[in-house]
Order: C-alpha cells, then sequence, then structure tokens
C-alpha cells in the first residue's frame, strides 16, 4: 500500500528525515513513532505531496505520490486539524465530500452516517468558530472518512481530546480496521499505539531505528513506552 | 474512489472562495461604503451646470460625470482586488483549507485555477455592481440608456485578473502586504504614465510645444520601451469607455492595452502555478 525507498528531505543544512525505507502492506495499522523534531510530519507530508523529498521516493498503491491519483483513496487527518471557522462542521464535511465528486445526495447521506460515527450529532450545524479543539479534532477525523478511503493517514488523531474522547477514537480506529482500512498513525500515545497497531516504526533525528510488528518490537515484560526510550536515548 | 475531473474541481474550489469571500465582514463593510458612495454620485446629474453663461445639455453632463465614475470605480476596485487577493493563501494555509483541499485527488494546478477564478469572479461582480447603480442611476433618472456601460465594465475585468494573479503571486515571494504595495506600485505607475502621455498628446500640449519651437521626439528612447511595455491599466479602461463614445476606436492602438494586461497574466499566471508548484503546504 505505502512504500518509501531511500527517501530523504533535507531543509537547507537540516536534514529532517534520512534515507528512511520502508512498507506499509494494506489492511495493516502502522504507527510512526518517534520524538518532537524526529521527522514524523515531514514523512506524512511527503505521503502527501505537501513537500516533496530532496532524494528518494515515494508511492501509494504503486502510483508515485508526485501524481494526485494517488490521493483518491486516502483519507487525511493532520496534526492540529482547523476548520475554517465561518463553516459549521455539516458544511466542512460536505465541502469535503464535493472536492471528491460526491452527488448530492450521496455527500448528504454519507456526512450524516459520519457525524453518528463521531460522535457530533447536535453540534453539526454550528459554526466552527464555536467548537473546542476536541471538536474540531473530531469533524477533521469525519472529514477523513469522507469517500469511503482505503487509506487513512492521521497526524496526532487524539490531540486535544479528552480521555473518553481518546477511547472512542480508538474504537472507531479498532471498528475500521477490522473492516479491512490501513491506519497510518502518527501519534506519542504509545500506550493506544500498542492497543491499536500491529506494526510500528520509530525514527528518531530523521533515521529509521527500527520497523517491525509490535509484537516483536516489544518484548516480555516490557512495554513499548520501555523500547521507545530505549531507542531514542540510545 | 473516482478521480475528480479537472474543470469540475476548479469550479467546485472557485464557488468555495467565491463564497468564502463573500462571507467576510470586511467585504461587506466595503461593498456597502462603496455602493453608497456611487450611489451618492446621482446628485451630480442633477446640478444646474453652466458654461460661458449657456447651459450645458444635462446628456453632456451624465456622459461625462459617468466616464470619470467609471474610472475611478475601476481604479478603486482594483485596489479592493489586491486587498482581496493578497490574504487569500494565508488565510488558506491558517485554516487548514490548503491541507484539506491538497490531501483530495486536487492538483495544485487546479487549487490555484480554481482561487484565481473565484477572487476574479467576485471582484468582477463587486465591479459589475457598482457599474450598474451608476448605469441603473442614469437610465432612471435621466431616461439616457447607456448599455455600453456594462460592456464596457466587464472588458475591465481584464485589470481585475492581473491584479488577482500578480497580488497572488508576489504573495508566495513575499510578505502579503508588501505584494499589494507592488501591485498598487504598478497602478498608480501605470496610470500616471498613461495620464502624463495623454496630456502631452492633447491639443494645447502640442500646440505650446509648438509654441515654444521644441519639436516632438519621435525616437525611442528607453523610458518609452518601458512606457509601452508597463502594464497598460489605465490604457485597458481608457479603450473600455471608447465603448460610450466619448472617444473614437482607434485600431490597433485601443486593442494593445488588452494584448499587454493579457500578456502580463499570462506570464504572471505561468510563474504562479510553478511557484505554488514548489511551496510547502500545511
Amino acid at each position: 500500500m505505502i512504500e518509501l525507498n531511500t527517501v530523504t528531505k533535507r531543509y537547507g543544512s537540516l536534514t529532517a528525515v534520512d534515507t528512511v525505507s520502508f512498507t506499509v502492506t494494506a489492511g495493516e495499522c502502522f504507527a510512526l513513532l518517534g520524538p518532537n523534531g524526529a521527522g514524523k510530519t515531514t514523512i506524512v507530508k511527503m505521503l502527501l505531496d505537501f513537500t516533496r523529498p530532496t532524494a528518494g521516493s515515494l508511492s501509494i498503491r504503486g502510483i508515485p505520490t508526485t501524481d494526485p491519483a494517488c490521493r483518491a483513496s486516502i483519507g487525511y487527518l493532520a496534526e492540529n486539524h482547523r476548520i475554517p471557522p465561518s463553516l459549521s462542521g455539516w458544511r466542512y464535511l460536505l465541502r469535503c465530500a464535493e472536492l471528491l465528486d460526491l452527488s448530492r445526495s450521496d455527500a448528504a447521506d454519507q456526512c450524516g452516517r459520519i457525524v453518528e460515527l463521531i460522535g457530533m450529532q447536535g453540534r453539526e450545524h454550528a459554526p466552527a468558530g464555536t467548537y473546542s479543539k476536541g471538536m474540531i479534532q473530531r469533524f477533521g477525523l469525519g472529514a477523513a472518512l469522507v469517500g469511503d478511503p482505503k487509506l487513512l493517514i492521521l497526524d496526532e488523531p487524539t490531540s486535544g481530546l479528552d480521555p473518553i474522547g481518546i477511547r472512542e477514537t480508538r474504537l472507531l480506529l479498532e471498528s475500521l480496521k477490522e473492516q479491512g482500512m490501513t491506519i497510518f498513525l502518527n501519534s506519542h500515545l504509545l500506550s493506544e499505539v500498542e492497543k491499536l497497531c500491529d506494526t510500528a516504526a520509530i525514527i528518531n533525528r530523521g533515521a529509521l531505528l527500527v520497523k517491525d510488528a509490535i509484537s516483536a518490537i516489544v518484548r516480555d515484560g516490557d512495554t513499548l513506552e520501555d523500547v521507545f526510550v530505549r531507542l531514542v536515548k540510545g | 474512489m473516482k478521480m475528480p475531473k479537472t474543470f469540475p474541481s476548479v469550479a467546485r474550489i472557485a464557488r468555495h472562495t467565491f463564497f468564502d469571500e463573500m462571507r467576510q465582514k470586511s467585504f461587506i463593510v466595503m461593498f456597502a461604503v462603496c455602493a453608497l458612495c456611487v450611489f451618492l454620485v446621482r446628485g451630480c446629474y442633477h446640478g444646474d451646470y453652466m458654461v460661458n453663461g449657456q447651459h450645458v445639455d444635462a446628456g453632456v453632463i451624465v456622459r461625462a460625470v459617468s466616464k470619470v465614475t467609471f474610472h475611478i470605480i475601476g481604479a478603486g476596485v482594483m485596489v479592493i482586488t489586491a486587498l482581496l487577493s493578497m490574504r487569500i493563501f494565508r488565510r488558506d494555509r491558517n485554516d487548514g483549507t490548503q491541507s484539506c483541499v491538497l490531501s483530495k485527488p486536487i492538483a495544485r494546478c487546479q487549487y490555484v485555477a480554481g482561487k484565481i477564478v473565484g477572487v476574479w469572479v467576485v471582484s468582477l461582480l463587486f465591479m459589475f455592481v457598482l457599474h450598474g447603480i451608476v448605469f441603473l442611476v442614469t437610465s432612471l433618472s435621466l431616461r439616457d440608456f447607456m448599455p455600453e456601460y456594462l460592456a464596457a465594465s466587464l472588458l475591465c475585468s481584464v485589470n481585475l485578473l492581473f491584479v488577482v494573479v500578480a497580488v497572488l503571486l508576489l504573495s508566495l515571494l513575499m510578505p502579503d502586504i508588501v505584494a499589494f504595495l507592488c501591485v498598487l506600485g504598478i497602478g498608480v505607475v501605470s496610470f500616471v504614465a498613461d495620464g502624463i502621455s495623454a496630456v502631452s498628446h492633447s491639443q494645447m500640449a502640442q500646440a505650446m510645444m509648438r509654441q515654444s519651437g521644441a519639436a516632438p521626439h519621435s525616437d525611442l528612447t528607453w523610458w518609452k520601451a518601458v512606457y509601452y511595455v508597463w502594464p497598460k491599466l489605465l490604457g485597458v479602461q481608457q479603450s473600455a469607455t471608447s465603448l460610450l463614445g466619448s472617444e473614437p476606436f482607434q485600431g490597433f492602438g485601443s486593442l494593445y492595452p488588452f494584448i499587454n494586461v493579457l500578456l502580463y497574466c499570462l506570464v504572471f499566471g505561468v510563474a504562479l502555478f510553478r511557484r505554488f508548484g514548489k511551496e510547502d503546504i500545511g
């Protein structure tokens, strides 16, 4: 589904991502882990062609990420997701559906289902300017689900959510995973990642430290957090 | 999920941009103030004008005032268009619209084209409505119908396209306010240069030059070359007002400003698409 081939990204003298290669197979729930500034968001941006790699190549379903067609089956939730304050959550979802060429009736049906799924019934018509950070995050997740994507790329999906919201998001992602959706997760919540994901990669200072099944990374008696700290602190 | 077609994607982004602009309070206030000012001009049509002790025909007054108003509206809307355009990319970046749109199967060129069309249509309608108020006032109060006034307004939209493309391009290269000031500077130089040229070609100026014995220079100097290749924004407005009948249509001389400004739109447009293609999103 996703393939990174010796990808490097430099900003001037700073190497944000250093010859990283890995693959994520279809139906896999994958977590990209690393401390702040490790290069996780840069990798996500390169997957969406928001920024181009200095060297190497990326592809999704065999299509280079530079081709907009590869984004036809992607749902994306940005870190610190924002919604234009003049729009309501409902309008925002409809707008996302329109951009995917859905008919009005299909878009309305799908957005209605998504509003229920993200638990925002009754608040969908309020202006986004009145939403809390958690509500915006939920609508962001909803927008990523518009068009029934095959791949979800989520950059800190639980950012700003309360513990109940975090749990609900995990349950939602688990149900999506059961439906066969590929999930690419970028998160700091290692306990949630451990519960949800099948595989993980840990990067630090742009370099890939490990990429394996979580069961292989986390040995007996350890937690993912223990392994993460050990690897990152060297 | 299928790939959205190019034209509908551009049209949708343009429509979203159009409604986003219309929802801005600053836009509504600007429009209300401009419409009120233009409406107040109707007082000029009812004045009792006398030149050398003789009453001037109302039709002459209407045409003269309407023409002046036409140029003022054209120039004013260009400034407002520059103000609207300068914050388009920044606002889209800040409110997440850019990353939302570009995470869908939409190419960057489609996004930029949609933005250009959206802002251009908003500005075009802004100017057309203001010109329409003048048209209505003259039509209703003086029974002097000038449909060519509205046609001239549409022709002037070429200038608005230039302003949109130039400001969007410059806003990617420099701070928004500097981009606005640069395009404003281009417009001011164009208006001043064309104004000086019009005065120097007037009968009075020609007579004064003949009296002083100064022969008009016909050789091509560097500043003349700059003058001819500089964006002919006032030239477009003057050519458009030739439809109003006060000035004769001068063949290529009247068409040249349109060709000039459209060429600038093309060159700046290509540079804008190329520059935005290299931008980091999000």
